[in-house]
């Protein structure tokens, strides 16, 4: 009987997910699209946009996704069914060249983040269902130093060597 | 530069018959470009603000003023939609599109639909600021005045061996007879 009564537990915990209104994603396939602004001159702020399309496993259709944005929660953009877009921008200054990570929630890890938050933590500690990785190489803001003043100084330079050794002969 | 924008941004939302619980959206397009050239980034910036008092629902955004043949989409998409936009709440979405012809293009405004509340049946529709008129300069334009051109200085160089490197090689020449006859005497 106790043996009975075990299975039926773990059989209600196993299914207990299923049964739950909250959508979740189990096993996700995730592909991702990352862009991020490339010349200054083309953006007055660097902005990064990540494109994902997700397939879970359990075949949720009604995925409501959550982002971690630079320790700000956003909702994921939905732009199709199990595509997602997320994204955000700020001054060139502040998005320097390197690796971001961007976490993604469903509604569960979403408000367990909440909750984390607002007990003091930066929410850090909550799983996420997948991240993704976003490589800025940082935003091209013009050469160091223009081409012409490089010809400029090359002229002045074949001038002076000129002007030198000709005040050398003179001498 | 937020706050800035906010006084600007026009009220243009259709008010629903049940102002004291809705929700009202606000917003804005912008292009974050300097320069708008073609066959380079267009950046299109869209924020949408919950300025009501209560959670908006099934918030659409489209953008139907960048025909396929003129705009190329590199990255974002012009038709996307929240679930819900809470109280006091913004969220901002980017597209990035690429330009693939010079000219005048007038940049309209794009539709934002949404519930005010969980119970109506009728979708609300509003827009979003336009960025107006703005030309798209043509590649070849924009390259004269602001690429390096690295291949016309090196051209030159080479174009002025001829006129400096005669000379100095008369110079030479004459130098090293001279230097050998100094070492004769």
């Amino acid at each position: 009987m106790a043996t009975s009564t075990k299975i039926l537990a773990l059989a209600v915990l196993a299914v207990l997910p299923l049964l739950m209104n909250a959508s979740t994603c189990i096993g996700p396939q995730v592909t991702s699209n990352v862009y991020t602004t490339s010349e200054a001159s083309m953006s007055i702020s660097t902005v990064f946009v990540v494109e994902v399309a997700v397939k879970c496993n359990n075949g949720e259709k009604d995925l409501l996704l959550f982002a971690d944005v630079n320790g700000h929660m956003v909702p994921a953009t939905q732009s199709g069914t199990g595509k997602f877009q997320v994204s955000w921008s700020d001054e060139h200054k502040k998005l320097p060249a390197g690796t971001y990570g961007v976490r993604f929630f469903d509604e569960e890890g979403y408000n367990a983040v909440r909750k984390e938050k607002r007990s003091g933590t930066d929410g850090s500690a909550v799983t996420p269902i997948f991240t993704v990785n976003v490589k800025h190489s940082g935003t091209w803001t013009g050469p160091y130093v223009q081409t012409e003043f490089v010809a400029t100084c090359v002229a002045l330079l074949v001038w002076y060597m000129a002007y030198r050794s000709k005040s050398f002969l003179m001498s | 530069m937020k706050s800035l924008f906010l006084l600007v941004v026009a009220f243009v939302a259709v008010r629903s018959d049940n102002d004291d619980n809705a929700a009202r959206l606000l917003a804005s397009k912008s292009i974050l470009n300097q320069f708008i050239v073609e066959g380079k980034e267009l950046t299109v910036e869209y924020s949408i603000y919950n300025v009501g008092s209560s959670q908006a629902y099934n918030v659409e955004l489209s953008d139907s003023s960048f025909p396929e043949e003129d705009f190329q989409r590199v990255s974002g998409s012009l038709n996307v939609k929240w679930d819900r936009l809470a109280v006091g709440a913004n969220v901002s979405h980017a597209v990035i599109l690429k330009p693939l012809r010079p000219g005048y293009a007038n940049f309209t405004a794009a539709q934002v639909k949404y519930y005010p509340t969980e119970e109506s049946q009728a979708q609300q529709v509003g827009y979003t600021t336009a960025p107006g008129e703005a030309g798209i300069v043509g590649l070849k334009d924009y390259e004269r005045r602001f690429s390096p051109h690295i291949v016309d200085w090196a051209t030159f160089a080479i174009m002025t061996l001829p006129s400096i490197g005669f000379p100095f090689l008369l110079w030479y020449r004459s130098k090293s007879k001279y230097d050998v006859k100094h070492k004769k005497n």
